[in-house]
């Protein structure tokens, strides 16, 4: 076993971050992070102690073939650890690769560290409600929450190539198609923006849609907006008589906040809220409440999270 | 066609107690079926339902879980098997590695079912790593599954896309909410179901550890878990702009 | 003379014979169903046929009109050969034949009309054509009967036709035999059958007392012949009347149920080739079924006594034996089970409402008068809890002692029992009563209607027997005893129309209470037409308020469009779903009018 920690992630953002990670644990000695990459290497990537390239595999497209293309490299290599993005293909990876090494594998860490010894990280559990600090003996495997961490930023080091070998999946993509805006799962939306009756027109939902896109989230509304006035489709809707949705991020935009809207929402990690009144009861379910008109803070909203790029 | 499932009885995160420390008191901590699990039950069900064969649910837990498995019983499984253990003590991969056992004692499966995680941990571990330790083509996350004779067709659905595979029977992959709407079952077939056998066995002795290094919780302790009531002052840029800065800190902002 | 004549004697032969047809018809139906006619049951109805009658209600008097004039010109036929020798008596039938001919004529009008109404639903409701014509000879045949009737109460003026009445009369009672003997059975039998009773299809308690194991609890109607005698009399009882149709607040809001639709189509089920073994829900929608609000107005009004909502309970149990239930209800049910509340809140924080009110709860106080059986709405629903504030107000100033059990309380189990699933209903049922007999509770106050509902008519059967009070009720004694004192100055000049919650008022017969409360405490009550035990529901009953149903618009819209035209600035509502169906209502269409319960309005004008 080296010092060495390996950063993978098949989003080449997700990566960056995942780089970042690596670095917090090797304690500022940024050669020591090798980002690894599986049959081609990616234009965007950031990898300041130089990438490893994986060859053999045809792509990085299924988990389990990126799993046994990084399993036989660390048997060779053996790194100290191999960190992975937390992504639902990431997930896979790391769990198939810890699997195959007959290792632990931590889930969606945060504030990564390391004594020489073990890996440390905590996470999130009981529905956000409690932090577990949670640890492993090195070499470890673990997936890093998604935006946990900055992008890395340094022109990526050099280039090492490994060729592990052939992997075939006995699985057959037969497509692959992008999901189309909009039609985003709100169960499983991390970001939802929502829209209430302080939305005067159907038109003003616009506004609200290229918001919740901006923070790469969905758009859900209270119940008069699709079943009183049919201005969404009814899936849209939250509340006791629709879906019940946990995001990290709720983003109540126009809402008063009755209950029954609330107990479709109440266990959503972070609430944020908008709106006119500053006796609505929105605001006693909210961590963050801004008093204004919508049609002023979301706006202003857009351009700060530009600004933020 | 024979079908198993792997449920687990999960904390109830919404009468979880934490103590004056903070500390969560997972001591008599009521539980609850995993709330996916019960999605991964109902499919199942629905594949029993269209090729004929039989659903056997198995669970890693304590004797005080029983009553998860006897909600999946109730939903329409045929038996039940619980590997005993308890599953805040051991990791996934130790979990994987004691219901891989039980699903080969109890084989063979042309489908083991899983749901994407729990509602407690939520690590979305165990799934693959079973698919992993049994040996057999694994599709994670799957909003929709058909078996057509020897290959199955499966849409996974993944953060913006979808993919559609075809994966060989037998196989093994972990379903996503938005796959079906699960039966409720009634408190009389709850009690119905306390008569359909079910198995039960060591989890040490069914898969002793061998060599491996496990991944263990430290210490635990409370998020702060009242709303915060930060009330943003300033114009709307100012206000806007401070938001922003917070949910970063937050670290809930997906770039 | 007219002895001789043979024609004569004929038609008195068949006369005669038509009516024993009659009798023994009534007699078999009765038999068939096990259903009790006699004497006293029969003394019993007339009692109760003259209450409705002071009441004056026209659609009741039309009924009454039909019955009687059947049974006038039944007993004069019979007595036709020797009517001359008793001319008093012949005097007397002439005379009260003039009003029930004048009442006859008016439900031949009215049935007219009802006719043309319930074609109009059933093609909205798009009834199959094989109904909507059994349908239409059904009615016809009543209309039929009705103009027999009529024509033959006319004919008595007439001694020369007095072959032409006897013939019409044979007519008549050969429709009555095959078609109105069933009815005149169930309306014997069960016409005090009150609204709120519910058939228990198995008691929990035996199977865990291990009297009878579970496999053999059988929940729900797969099959016709899983119905009872009694309910397959109710079913084929109705002779289209149409009252519930008309009353029905699910038909009205354009939801795909109408009552009477729904009861044909299980009685004309069960008369095909091999319709005892037909599962009903083939012929039965499930939103039809999801439609009810169990508000009881079919049942209330149904003038031959059927049982609509027995019918509507079974199959609701089949769907959710069957897992067809949705994901809103079965979420519902589900945080019933997990928290003993339908919201799925933390169970403990179920008494954080009363924080800092200085209210006790049993287990501090013991010894308390009374226990307040708060709710699910007034424990969670921050609208709600206002009532529950409200009350206790009231209480401490009429210094009442009374306590709540807090965290210690769970749902009352309705939501669970109305949408069908009895076990969970029963199981939260026996864990409230095992925790209120183990306080030695009393006396219990209840602020919604669902719960008092249970607690009074309900629990009983589970071992759970209390002196029950509505908070009206309580609220209006207190003023009466001058307990609580509304000094007159503060009596708010506004004028406010109240709507009857259904289960307080139509299922208990809560309603001049509430009226008195706000007599005491606001300057004018105007009273909507639809009002008392013929109140309009809110929509929420039934479950309802825990889904949605198809519909074209929404039934708490209706009322309160109902509301507004009284004039009234504000609608005092007396339990927490009306409440919150009205406000989410009033808000909607913009009218302007708030919405508080009585206990509110009292309370308001309390120092
Ligand atoms: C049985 C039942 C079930 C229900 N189920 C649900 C459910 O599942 N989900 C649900 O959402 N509701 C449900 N409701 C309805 C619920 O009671 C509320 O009526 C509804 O949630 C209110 O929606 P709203 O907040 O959008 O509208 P409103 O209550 O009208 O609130 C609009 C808010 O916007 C603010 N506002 C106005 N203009 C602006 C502006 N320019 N900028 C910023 N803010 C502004 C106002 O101050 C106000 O707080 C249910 C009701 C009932 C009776
Ligand atoms: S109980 Fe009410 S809603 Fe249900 S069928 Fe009867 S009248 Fe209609
Ligand atoms: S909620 Fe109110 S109006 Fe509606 S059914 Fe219940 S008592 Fe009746």
């Amino acid at each position: 076993m080296n010092h060495v920690v390996w950063a993978y992630s098949e989003n080449e953002g997700v990566s960056n971050e995942v780089a970042s990670a690596a670095t917090d644990i090797v304690k500022g000695s940024p050669g020591e992070v090798v980002v690894v990459e599986i049959a081609q290497p990616r234009a965007g990537i950031r990898a300041p102690g130089g990438r490893l390239l994986l060859k053999g595999p045809s792509s990085a497209d299924s988990p389990g073939v990126v799993a046994e293309a990084l399993y036989r490299a660390a048997k060779e290599l053996q790194p100290a650890a191999v960190l992975v993005g937390a992504t639902r293909n990431g997930r896979e990876t790391a769990s198939r690769l810890a699997a195959k090494l007959r290792v632990g594998c931590m889930s969606e860490i945060y504030n990564l560290s390391s004594d020489g010894q073990s890996l440390l990280g905590e996470r999130n559990v009981f529905a956000g409600k409690v932090v577990a600090k949670v640890t492993c003996a090195l070499p470890a495997v673990a997936t890093v929450k998604v935006g946990s961490y900055p992008r890395m930023e340094s022109a990526p080091g050099g280039t090492r190539e490994l060729d592990v070998g052939g992997v075939d999946s006995p699985i057959r993509v037969a497509s692959r198609e992008k999901k189309a805006v909009g039609a985003v799962d709100l169960k499983s939306a991390k970001v939802i923006v929502s829209a209430g009756r302080g939305v005067k027109k159907k038109e003003d939902l616009a506004m609200l849609e290229d918001l919740a896109r901006e923070m790469h989230g969905a758009l859900g509304c209270s119940r008069p907006l699709s079943s009183d006035l049919g201005w969404l489709p009814e899936e849209h809707h939250i509340g006791l008589t629709g879906v019940s949705v946990k995001p990290d991020l709720y983003l109540a935009v126009g809402i008063s906040g009755q209950l029954q809207h609330t107990a479709g929402m109440k266990d959503s990690k972070v609430v944020a809220s908008i709106n006119t009144d500053k006796d609505a009861p929105m605001f006693q379910a909210s961590d963050y409440g801004i008093v204004g008109d919508l049609y002023q803070v979301v706006p202003a909203l857009r351009r700060a999270l530009s600004a933020h790029g | 066609m024979r079908i198993a499932v792997c449920v687990k009885h999960s904390v109830d995160e919404t009468e979880l107690k934490l103590d004056p420390s903070g500390r969560p008191q997972l001591a008599g901590a009521a539980g609850k079926m995993s709330t996916f699990d019960k999605n991964a039950v109902e499919e199942g069900l629905r594949l029993k339902a269209a090729h004929t064969g039989e659903v056997v649910i198995f669970m890693v837990g304590t004797p005080a879980s029983k009553k998860t498995l006897k909600e999946a019983l109730a939903m329409g499984a045929d038996r039940g098997a619980l590997v005993l253990a308890d599953p805040l003590a051991v990791d996934s991969l130790r979990t994987a590695d004691m219901l891989a056992a039980a699903i080969r004692k109890g084989g063979p499966f042309d489908v083991v079912l899983c749901s994407e995680g729990s509602s407690d941990t939520y690590s979305g571990q165990v799934p693959p790593m079973l698919g992993e330790l049994l040996g057999v083509p694994y599709a994670g996350y799957a909003r929709k599954v058909v078996v057509n004779g020897q290959t199955a067709r499966i849409e996974r659905s993944l953060e913006d896309s979808v993919e559609i595979l075809d994966v060989p029977v037998p196989f093994a992959a972990s379903v996503v909410s938005e796959i079906n709407e699960p039966r409720y079952p009634t408190l009389i077939q709850i009690m119905q179901a306390g008569k359909k056998p079910v198995e039960e066995m060591d989890g040490e002795e069914l898969a002793p550890p061998g060599a491996y290094r496990q991944a263990s919780v430290v210490s635990m302790s409370a998020q702060p878990s009242t709303r915060k009531h930060v009330m943003i002052e300033g114009s709307p840029d100012e206000a806007a702009a401070k938001l922003v800065d917070a949910l970063m800190k937050e670290g809930v902002l997906s770039k | 003379m007219a002895g001789l004549d043979p024609a004569y004697a004929a038609v008195y032969t068949f006369t005669v014979a038509s009516v024993v047809l009659v009798a023994y018809a009534v007699f078999r139906h009765s038999r068939l169903s096990s259903t009790s006619i006699g004497p006293g049951r029969l003394a019993g109805l007339a009692k109760d046929e003259a209450r409705r009658f002071t009441t004056g209600d026209p659609v009741f008097l039309m009924h009454l009109s039909i019955a009687l004039g059947v049974g006038l010109s039944i007993a004069n036929s019979l007595l036709d050969p020797v009517i001359e020798y008793a001319p008093l008596l012949r005097t007397l039938i002439l005379i009260f034949s003039v009003p029930l001919a004048v009442g006859l004529a008016a439900a031949f009008v009215w049935r007219v009309q009802v006719f043309i109404k319930s074609k109009r639903v059933e093609k909205e409701l798009r009834s199959s054509d094989s109904f909507t014509s059994a349908s239409t000879l059904l009615q016809g045949i009543l209309i039929l009967a009705i103009g027999l009737t009529t024509s033959e109460l006319v004919l008595l003026w007439l001694p020369s036709l007095v072959l032409v009445g006897g013939t019409v009369g044979v007519a008549r009672n050969l429709l009555v035999a095959a078609y109105y003997s069933r009815p005149s059975v169930n309306l014997i039998g069960y016409f005090d059958r009150p609204v709120s009773a519910l058939k228990t299809p198995f008691s929990l308690g035996d199977v865990m007392a291990g009297k009878i194991e579970p496999e053999q609890v059988h929940v729900g109607v797969g099959k016709i012949s899983e119905f009872d005698a009694s309910q397959k009399l109710s079913y084929d009882s109705c002779v289209e009347i149409g009252a519930c149709e008309a009353a029905c607040p699910a038909t009205a809001s354009g939801r795909p149920l109408s009552p009477r639709v729904l009861v044909r189509k299980v009685s004309l089920l069960s008369r095909t080739a091999g319709g005892e073994q037909a599962d009903p829900l083939t012929a039965v929608g499930e939103d039809e079924l999801w439609s009810c609000t169990s508000c009881g107005a079919c049942v209330a009004s149904c003038p031959v006594s059927v049982k609509h909502l027995d019918l509507i309970y079974d199959l609701r149990r089949s769907l959710v034996a069957r897992g067809k239930l949705d994901k809103e209800k079965s979420a519902m049910l589900e945080n019933l089970a997990q928290y003993q509340n339908p919201y799925g809140f933390k169970s403990s924080t179920r008494g954080n409402w009363a924080e800092g009110l200085g209210i006790d709860t049993l287990a501090k106080n013991p010894r308390a008068e009374y226990l307040y059986w708060v709710g699910c709405l007034s424990s969670f629903d921050q609208r709600a809890q206002r009532i529950a504030r409200a009350l206790s107000k009231i209480l401490k100033q009429a210094g009442v002692s009374f306590a709540i059990l807090g965290p210690e309380e769970m749902c009352i189990g309705d939501p669970a029992r109305r949408l069908g699933e009895e076990g969970r209903y029963q199981e939260l049922a026996y864990q409230n009563i095992e925790k209120l007999n183990s306080y030695g509770v009393k006396k219990i106050i209840a602020t919604c209607p669902h719960c008092y509902n249970a607690l009074r008519n309900e629990y009983p059967e589970f071992g759970g027997r209390y002196e029950v009070v509505y908070h009206t009720q309580l609220i209006s004694d207190l003023i009466r005893d001058g307990r609580v004192r509304v000094p007159a100055d503060r009596i708010r000049k506004i004028t406010v129309t109240l709507h009857d919650a259904c289960y307080a008022s139509r299922y208990n017969n809560i309603f001049d209470e509430p009226r008195r409360a706000l007599d005491a405490s606001v300057s004018e009550v105007r009273e909507m037409g639809r009002r008392k035990e013929k109140t309009f529901c809110c929509g929420a009953g039934g479950s309802n308020y825990w889904y949605k149903v198809p519909q074209q618009r929404s039934i708490a819209g209706i009322r309160t469009d109902e509301a507004a035209k009284t004039g009234a600035k504000e609608i005092a509502t007396e339990c927490p779903f009306c409440l919150s169906m009205l406000d989410d209502a009033t808000k909607v269409m913009n009218t302007g009018m708030e919405v508080k319960d009585v206990a509110e309005m009292v309370a308001e004008c309390l120092a």
